[in-house]
């Protein structure tokens, strides 16, 4: 799993609505891989993006190389881009957990596969 | 109801359960079908469907999509400007598409756990119907409809009642059960030991062996082997289907078609011998392992050959049997349940490949 995909996902436990992202990732094994960049693809994401939730992450995570706040320039800073496009898509979780902040449900992280499963009494 | 039907041909499905709730019977019927068949299933999935494709290269570089019942993820790599991430309840399902280096991730359709209109587009191909209520069908519909932003498009793939191709529905019988065979032991023992198979259509045969070998489907491997066989594979749903209907017995002993290499040509033999094997116990466990029953078939298909044309010698010597639940949808049915959600247009609609499909465009998100 990416970390872009990670930067979507939500704790989707039935009640769990409000402080339910993002998910906390503990004990978590990543791997870098090379992909090819796409500017369009990284400019609509910066629609997207939850950027601070992303910086916050990656803190955790020990990346240190993307700036606090998005640079003005962003979706033209081929620097910036370049950064975003190893953070996002080149930087995957092998295994872990996200552990929602809210109810603290636990998504188990295996062979780079979330599996975001719920129990029947928590859909 | 079934009782006619020799183990293999497809039956109606007994909704009144009331012992199961309708999760528990998805996860019987759908859920724990799909985890069984998986890397036969996936060697049979490789071709993408004309309409999904053009779907996906239309959309403007850089789209973000998501896949919701992406099975092995064929269509996640359609178009590589695109970026998409797969879902499926199919946890040996999604193993094979991550293999395959796609997002892809294991969760229920009913509860998606992306963020409220995050995506520019999704689609459910061969999905939808398997939810076993109306009320289900709708939510699956809403859940897609609330990840997609407004303005977004949604493009939905569910069986046809009317199809007319590689079999016909009883039109009075939407929820039925689809048999699907594992033929794998056959092959190989077919291979190694005895007699010859014709090699008739045995499309699955091929697929499947190369995809035992690989374990979880390679797609290159799989998709190779099954080069020759890709037809099949569109009416893939068609791979181990038929009619559910009594009367529909007599059409297949008509029918032309030997794409199905394994439903088909085992219905007509059974159709005619296997009355006895085994009722449709449609209510046991999933899995039916109807030995006894296909190796009735091939026995017959071998020494008889009853009608060499349309009798691809298929039938494997001791295929499990496993039923899936399927809603078939009629004319019009798919539309009714996107407009009840009152959060969609419909753009374009048709019938294709035993299909019926609508792209929908998100209207609002509430």
């Amino acid at each position: 799993m990416r970390l872009i995909t990670h930067n979507m996902l939500q704790c989707h436990v039935k009640g769990c609505n409000a402080n339910n992202f993002p998910l906390e990732l503990q004990e978590v094994v990543l791997e870098q891989e090379e992909a090819e960049m796409n500017e369009d693809f990284l400019r609509n994401m910066l629609t997207k993006i939850e950027y601070d939730a992303l910086v916050a992450t990656c803190l955790k995570l020990d990346i240190n190389d993307l700036p606090a706040t998005i640079p003005a320039d962003a979706a033209y800073n081929d620097e910036f881009l370049q950064i975003l496009h190893r953070v996002i898509l080149e930087t995957h979780i092998k295994s872990g957990k996200m552990v929602c902040p809210n109810c603290q449900h636990n998504y188990i992280i295996r062979d780079g596969i979330p599996n975001m499963l719920l129990a029947e009494h928590e859909v | 109801m079934t009782t006619k039907n020799p183990l293999h041909i497809p039956s109606a499905f007994q909704a009144d359960q009331p012992d199961m709730t309708p999760e528990e019977k998805e996860q019987q019927y759908v859920h724990s079908v799909y985890q069984a068949i998986a890397p036969h299933f996936s060697a049979t999935r490789y071709k993408p469907w004309p309409v999904v494709e053009e779907f996906l290269k239309t959309m403007p570089v850089g789209y973000v999509g998501a896949d919701v019942g992406c099975g092995n993820g064929k269509y996640i790599g359609v178009n590589d400007k695109l970026f998409m991430v797969g879902s499926d309840r199919s946890s040996n399902l999604i193993s094979i598409c991550s293999e395959r280096g796609h997002e892809a991730m294991v969760c229920d359709g009913l509860a998606l756990p992306y963020r409220s209109q995050f995506f520019d587009f999704a689609i459910s191909i061969a999905v939808i119907h398997h939810f076993i209520s109306p009320e289900r069908r709708v939510a699956a519909i809403e859940e897609i409809l609330r990840i997609v932003r407004v303005g977004g498009r949604v493009l939905i793939f569910v069986w046809a009642l009317e199809q007319t191709g590689k079999r016909d529905f009883d039109k009075e019988t939407q929820d039925v059960f689809v048999p699907w065979a594992l033929a794998k032991k056959p092959i190989e023992s077919k291979k190694s030991s005895e007699t010859k198979k014709p090699k008739a259509n045995s499309r699955p045969q091929g697929v499947k062996k190369k995809d035992r070998k690989n374990k979880n489907g390679d797609s290159l491997a799989a998709g190779q082997a099954a080069a020759e066989q890709d037809e099949a594979k569109d009416n893939e749903e068609s791979a181990a289907v038929v009619s559910v209907v009594t009367d529909a017995l007599n059409k297949l002993t008509v029918q032309e078609d030997h794409t199905d290499s394994q439903g088909i040509s085992r219905i007509k033999d059974n159709s005619l011998q296997d009355q006895s094997s085994t009722a449709t116990d449609s209510h046991s466990s999933s899995p039916h392992t109807s030995t006894a029953s296909s190796t009735t078939a091939t026995a017959t298909t071998d020494s008889n050959q009853p009608n060499p044309e349309d009798t691809p010698p298929t039938a494997e010597a001791a295929a499990p049997v496993y039923n899936r639940y399927y809603h078939l949808f009629h004319k019009g049915e798919l539309e009714d349940l996107v407009l009840q959600t009152n959060k969609a247009s419909i753009v374009q609609q048709g019938y294709d490949r035993d299909n019926w499909w609508c792209i929908l465009e998100k209207t609002r998100h509430e």
